[in-house]
């Protein structure tokens, strides 16, 4: 087993506030075989050679979105990213970007959660019903329209990925705007209107200048992307539609 | 996030793809030019006619047809992103699709209007 | 340190607590909530559950079948009235959710639709693709949002209870991000922190399941009961672990050996059928269908390869574009991770630790025994579980009992006064103390990791899916060592912020805590039922189901420093007689007779 076994260099980007200036790499010779994950690779480091290591990591699945870092520069799920695939090379691993760093791998979401929760996600019923008239009716159409944005597993690498976020921290984002078009779009929502005002600010979709980044970074093909252009047709029709409507467009 | 664009081929092409358009908008100024010079009357408007003939002009509207195909090309590529999804027959059409559909209406216009032109032209 | 005075503190962000939270806030929107999570709350491991959440739903259901499914399921280790409760309120839940946006697959008119599931007599189960866990658990920690008398503790991680006058009082919860103490008092304290599955090896479970909460309960005289009925899910990911969904089954797929033969028909839960029916073949319960893997390996009928022993799970019959219909996590996952297609080729799968059914007593509300300490969901033994969970079950029992759980310290705190929060101080500082002093230790030469491997291999050898008393003992032996072991521990990182390793400490401190009542408690129940499975005694008689003897909970209580304290206690029976435990046709004969002799 030993003679056969495959070494890969992984790179990692440390940095702890309690010592350290700036972030700064070290290199460590991991043992591998084929089926190991970079998550796999970190957790190796900690458990043998320095359990300093810092990261954030739990289902290994690819579905509590615990794990997104920078490999060799784009944003992924260790848990999902295999090192056979980075193997002869060196692999480098940094903290996701856009992101201020908290200590090693671990970023601060602080920011992503603040914008989670002001884009209103939960549903605002457009006809409240009682338990005892049992569930909504939801035709397969009106289904179609947002179970692809239920998707979303709250990783950021969105955010990693889109060069507006960096540019602006305020920008709400991909992941956000997201889910609040997936209220937006669900038949049992009536809080379109009340969305729309966030969506349609400084802040709003109009930050996203369609670089698309986001969506190709996306594991859980939510296409954020296309969720924030869709909004920008939205909020203009809306900024049009006062002109014409007393009331103005969503209100 | 000085230097951002260079550090991923996406952003590069992202780049390219938005540097492209100066040359819509320089091509756009061309044709301005021709309606300007034709409000001047037919002398200014031959003159500028003549221009449109002179090698340097020649070789940038090479570069502006190339440009153009470029952007044109990769706007529509952006458009499964930027376009709300559409249902057929309640189900999504495919990304592919939509882009080559982009594509083909885009080439079926293009053809239209030169045959077009090359009629008044004959 | 820091103090946060709340009326309700509810420890962990999962289904179970946030339901509880989400119930507080509505009951009483004056209390203020604090809802204290070593993760962000949806990152909780609901978020990995597939299958689907069991209420009744169709016509030709009802809750007397549910209730029967549920307690012969548990081969009658369940507390009847309590599960009656959970059948009534089940439907009621999912309703709720559905109103608070859950997205469950749909039937073409637009109704819920329901698939079958192992043990489940009609098809029941309510589903999200198969990512119900992850919608349910989105769903709630969204709705969770609008109230705001829920205040977050995101990583915070919880470290002690602190309790006067027998009743509980608070938390002290550490910041992981700077490593600060925070007091958090509370009336009321609700633990919903999951199962104890990591303290195994091979395990379908996220790195948090550490068996936080139960341990904090057991130390603080609460009996962790019916321990030793582990749950092995039958087909996981070989090494990894990883889970592909019962879900898998109930939309048709085969189990078969190296001969692709379809083996459970000879294991009691034949004869063969083509489609899937329920409570036969691969419609069995997750007891019958891990343990006939182990036969069939006695047998040399598995198939043996690099990733060790393992059974095929065909789902190619069912055609791609249903597969990515009703199971495209499982479809994606085959992809990434064993890169196959489940469409072309069929998945190698195997045993592996996935639900602990005992855990912190609890009444039919998930009140403990301790005053003013609840617990929810898997951490909790509410009793609906008994000896074997069915599938689907565990994600409508987060709902019922994180509602009544939550409704009930509402009335409960009604009539407690605060305590003293000088005292209540004095105490946290003291926690506070002993944590920074197994950070600061030096000399130490015990890794961690060594510990926890050591802890997981022993468990796995003693507490498998069948079980003697030599292993068994062998283990119990093993943790203690490992008790001694981790005085000796070292701890690389002295820092305070973002320190992952001293935190990993004191989860392996909870885990050999849960550990070792789990080892204890199984070599103390001699007999076999349901998950609890053993092939030794006198003439073998271990090997049967003693209901004279063990037709009774087992209570582990805490010891300091010594080996579990372990009584028993009386199973509630009120409807249903224990019987045998039959499924296919046997089972179907069995529910005839009953219905019968009701005549």
């Amino acid at each position: 087993m030993s003679d056969t076994q495959k070494i890969i260099e992984i790179e990692v980007l440390r940095y702890n506030p309690e010592s350290d200036q700036e972030p700064h790499s070290q290199v460590y010779k991991v043992p591998f075989t084929d089926d190991m994950s970079v998550l796999q690779g970190a957790q190796y480091i900690k458990d043998n050679f320095d359990g300093s290591l810092t990261y954030r990591w739990s289902c290994r699945m690819a579905i509590c979105g615990s794990c997104g870092m920078m490999i060799n520069g784009v944003p992924k799920l260790s848990c999902e990213t295999f090192l056979r695939d980075y193997y002869p090379n060196r692999i480098r691993i940094e903290a996701m970007a856009h992101f201020p760093i908290e200590k090693d791998l671990v970023v601060d979401l602080s920011g992503f959660m603040e914008k989670l929760e002001a884009i209103q996600p939960y549903i605002i019923p457009k006809e409240p019903r009682t338990l005892e008239q049992g569930e909504y009716i939801q035709t397969p159409s009106q289904f179609a329209e947002f179970i692809q944005y239920t998707s979303c597993i709250n990783c950021t690498l969105c955010y990693a990925a889109c060069p507006q976020v960096g540019l602006n921290p305020d920008f709400i984002g991909p992941a956000a705007i997201a889910l609040a078009h997936r209220y937006n779009m669900d038949s049992r929502d009536g809080g379109q209107a009340q969305r729309m005002e966030l969506l349609a600010s400084e802040d709003g979709v109009y930050n996203c200048s369609a670089v698309g980044y986001c969506s190709e970074v996306c594991p859980k093909h939510v296409d954020p992307g296309n969720a924030v252009n869709v909004n920008k047709i939205h909020a203009a029709k809306d900024y049009f539609l006062r002109f014409l409507s007393p009331k103005g467009g969503s209100k | 996030m000085d230097g951002w664009w260079k550090k991923n081929p996406h952003f590069v092409e992202y780049m390219i793809h938005e540097g492209t358009a100066v040359f819509v908008a320089a091509y756009a100024l061309t044709l301005l030019c021709g309606l300007v010079r034709l409000g001047q009357g037919e002398a200014a408007w031959n003159a500028w006619l003549e221009a449109l003939k002179s090698p340097f002009s020649l070789v940038a509207h090479v570069v502006f047809l190339a440009a153009i195909a470029y952007h044109a090309f990769t706007w529509f590529k952006l458009f499964p992103l930027t376009m709300p999804p559409m249902v057929v027959n309640g189900k999504k059409v495919a990304p592919e699709v939509m882009v080559n559909t982009g594509l083909a209406a885009a080439v079926a216009a293009a053809l239209a209007l030169l045959g077009f032109v090359w009629r008044i032209a004959a | 340190m820091e103090i946060y005075k709340a009326d309700v503190v509810i420890v962990g962000g999962g289904g179970g607590g946030l339901r509880a939270a989400i119930a507080v806030a509505e009951a009483d929107p004056s209390l203020k909530i604090a809802l204290v999570s070593k993760v962000y709350p949806m990152r909780s491991h609901t978020v990995a559950a597939e299958g689907g959440a069991a209420g009744v739903k169709k016509p030709t259901d009802s809750f007397d079948y549910h209730f029967h499914d549920t307690v012969g399921g548990g081969d009658w280790l369940v507390e009847q009235d309590v599960v009656e409760y959970f059948v009534q309120n089940a439907p009621k839940e999912l309703i709720q959710l559905e109103h608070w946006g859950c997205p469950w697959s749909r039937t073409q008119d637009g109704h819920v639709n329901v698939r079958a599931f192992g043990g489940m007599k009609i098809e029941r189960t309510w589903f999200a693709a198969d990512k119900t866990g992850f919608h349910i658990l989105h769903t709630l920690f969204q709705t969770s949002i609008k109230y705001p008398s829920i205040e977050r503790f995101d990583e915070y991680f919880c470290v002690d209870l602190v309790e006067e006058d027998g009743r509980v009082q608070g938390v002290v919860a550490v910041e992981m991000a700077t490593g600060e103490f925070t007091l958090i008092e509370g009336k009321s304290v609700i633990i919903a922190t999951g199962g104890a599955g990591r303290v195994f090896r091979e395990s379908t479970l996220g790195g948090i399941v550490t068996g936080d909460g139960m341990a904090l309960a057991y130390r603080h005289g609460v009996a962790l009961r019916d321990l030793e009925f582990v749950q092995y899910h039958p087909t996981c990911m070989p090494v990894t672990g990883l889970l592909f969904s019962e879900a898998c089954r109930g939309e048709g797929g085969y189990l078969v050996n190296k001969d692709g033969y379809r083996y459970l028909q000879d294991y009691g839960l034949g004869p063969l059928q083509d489609k899937p029916k329920n409570k036969y073949m691969e419609l069995g319960p997750r007891d019958r269908v891990s343990q006939a893997f182990w036969y069939e390996q006695q047998k040399g009928r598995t198939i043996e390869g690099p990733l060790g022993s393992v059974v095929h799970l065909d789902l190619r019959h069912l055609g791609e574009a249903y597969l990515h219909e009703r199971l495209p996590l499982i479809y994606e996952m085959a992809q990434t991770f064993m890169g196959l297609d489940p469409a072309k080729d069929p998945i190698p799968v195997r045993p592996g630790v996935h639900y602990t059914m005992g855990g912190i007593q609890t009444n039919g509300k998930g009140a403990t025994s301790l005053a003013g300490l609840y617990a929810v969901g898997e951490c909790a033994s509410v009793g609906i579980h008994g000896a074997n969970r069915l599938g689907s079950n565990s994600l409508t029992e987060l709902l019922v009992f994180g509602r009544a759980a939550g409704e009930d310290a509402v009335n409960y705190i009604r009539n407690v006064t605060p305590g003293n929060s000088a005292n209540l101080l004095k105490q946290a500082q003291e926690v506070e103390a002993r944590m920074c002093a197994l950070k600061n230790k030096t000399g130490g030469t015990e890794r961690i990791s060594t510990i926890r491997k050591e802890m997981a291999q022993a468990m796995e050898e003693g507490c498998g899916i069948f079980r003697v008393e030599e292993t068994m003992q062998k283990t119990c032996d093993k943790i203690a060592e490992l008790r001694e072991r981790f005085k000796n521990i070292t701890i690389d990182d002295k820092g305070s912020v973002w320190n992952t390793d001293w935190l990993s400490a004191i989860e392996l401190d909870y885990q050999l805590d849960v550990a070792q009542a789990m080892a204890h408690s199984a070599v103390n129940r001699k007999e076999s039922r349901g998950a609890h499975q053993r092939l030794d005694g006198p003439n073998g008689a271990y090997k049967e189901r003693d209901d004279v003897n063990f037709l009774k909970h087992s209570d582990a209580f805490y010891v300091p420093g010594c080996a579990p304290k372990i009584t028993y206690g009386d199973v509630k029976i009120t409807k249903s007689p224990p019987a045998a435990r039959v499924y296919g046709a046997a089972g179907e004969q069995a529910d005839q007779e009953r219905k019968a002799s009701n005549v």
